[in-house]
């Protein structure tokens, strides 16, 4: 069966600085307000100020709407610093995997390194799943680090998705049409 | 439900306009006069209300819709249906855009899926805008509004193909399900 883990752990194991002397909280706390919540304009600002997306482009918002509603539970639009966190662990996590298939530094890789760094992350796809995902990433055959980030979300939240609704564990799911329509275009 | 309803394209509103008075208006936007228009000469023909230009993504969909023969635009029959498809989504828009400002907000948005047959959630109009508008304003223009209900309908037609005895539900394995929505979204 396909279902991948997410690679990089959860956040919060033992041996954790406390929130505030952790160096991402003070990025985030810079840019979220009293209510400790950052929008997807926020967000931007803080990966750019943090230097999460390293020497790689900085992320557009269409990237950053994204990674809000992935982990966005209460679909309110925002997320809080324990999701920030896990999104960061998250992103140094693609980050890695896109860089060791970006041996040229161009910033890009092509359709066939994306389809091996998919491989790579634990997702066990078909062909025609593959194909699908490349047509919708590549421009001209290559994918920035952006769009590379944008898939993997995509591939997580669906994938998240999928398992709440497959609760016999059998690689099947069933969707109702409304419900359909709803998880896939928050995707 | 939208999904029972023979929603496809716009309702018909308009009688069928004249063939000169449209032959006039496709050799205006055909500026290189080559018989077809391309993307951009529809994209610079259209007006999305903002002074910015015209959704590319949406002109995409657009020709791609009415180009019977994959040239990557439109020729002058093609055109009829063109003029026909954004006319009645003018229709539609002025309809919905109940306070005229020229934009449809989220309660705008919401009456106007509900008349389409969608049953969405309230809190879900909130994730539509965001993902749909790109002025950035928390409302749609004409152009993006297309652009959702396109891709709402795209979706409700992969949804369709799965799910044979018509009941609003299908059952998928997890590859099917990564394709259907990476093809459409």
């Amino acid at each position: 069966m396909a279902y991948p883990g997410y690679g990089a752990p959860g956040g919060g194991f033992p041996g954790m600085p406390p929130q505030q002397q952790d160096p991402l909280y003070g990025f985030f706390s810079q840019v979220a307000g009293q209510d400790g919540q950052i929008s997807a304009d926020e967000l931007q600002r803080c990966l750019t100020q943090s230097g999460m997306s390293g020497s790689y482009q900085p992320f557009s918002m269409e990237s950053c709407r994204l990674m809000i509603n992935m982990l966005d539970r209460d679909m309110s639009g925002t997320m809080g610093f324990a999701e920030f966190k896990d999104l960061c662990q998250a992103l140094n996590g693609w980050k890695a995997t896109f860089s060791s298939f970006d041996r040229d530094h161009s910033g890009t890789v092509e359709g066939h390194e994306l389809q091996q760094a998919i491989t790579t992350m634990g997702y066990n796809l078909s062909p025609q799943a593959m194909n699908c995902i490349m047509k919708r990433y590549s421009n001209h055959g290559k994918i920035p680090f952006d769009e590379f980030v944008s898939c993997c979300v995509r591939l997580r939240a669906l994938t998240d998705q999928f398992r709440r609704r497959d609760t016999a564990h059998s690689g099947n799911a069933s969707f109702q049409y409304d419900d359909f329509i709803q998880v896939t275009m928050s995707v | 439900m939208a999904y029972h309803s023979p929603y496809r394209a716009p309702p018909q509103i308009n009688a069928p306009p004249d063939q000169s008075f449209l032959w006039n208006i496709f050799q205006r936007v055909d500026k290189d006069r080559s018989g077809v228009i391309s993307d951009s000469e529809l994209q610079q023909a259209l007006s999305n209300g903002t002074w910015t230009p015209f959704n590319p993504v949406t002109v995409r969909s657009i020709i791609s819709m009415f180009d019977r023969e994959n040239k990557g635009g439109v020729n002058f029959n093609e055109f009829a249906g063109v003029w026909k498809y954004i006319t009645d989504w003018q229709n539609i828009f002025r309809t919905y855009d109940r306070d005229n400002s020229g934009f449809i907000d989220r309660n705008e948005l919401k009456q106007a899926l509900t008349g389409f047959g969608y049953r969405l959630s309230d809190q879900f109009y909130g994730t539509l805008i965001e993902k749909f508008d790109r002025q950035r304003k928390g409302q749609v223009a004409f152009d993006d509004f297309i652009q959702c209900c396109i891709v709402l309908q795209r979706l409700t037609d992969v949804f369709r193909r799965y799910d044979t005895d018509q009941d609003g539900w299908i059952q998928v394995s997890y590859e099917q399900y990564l394709s259907m929505v990476f093809n459409v979204v």
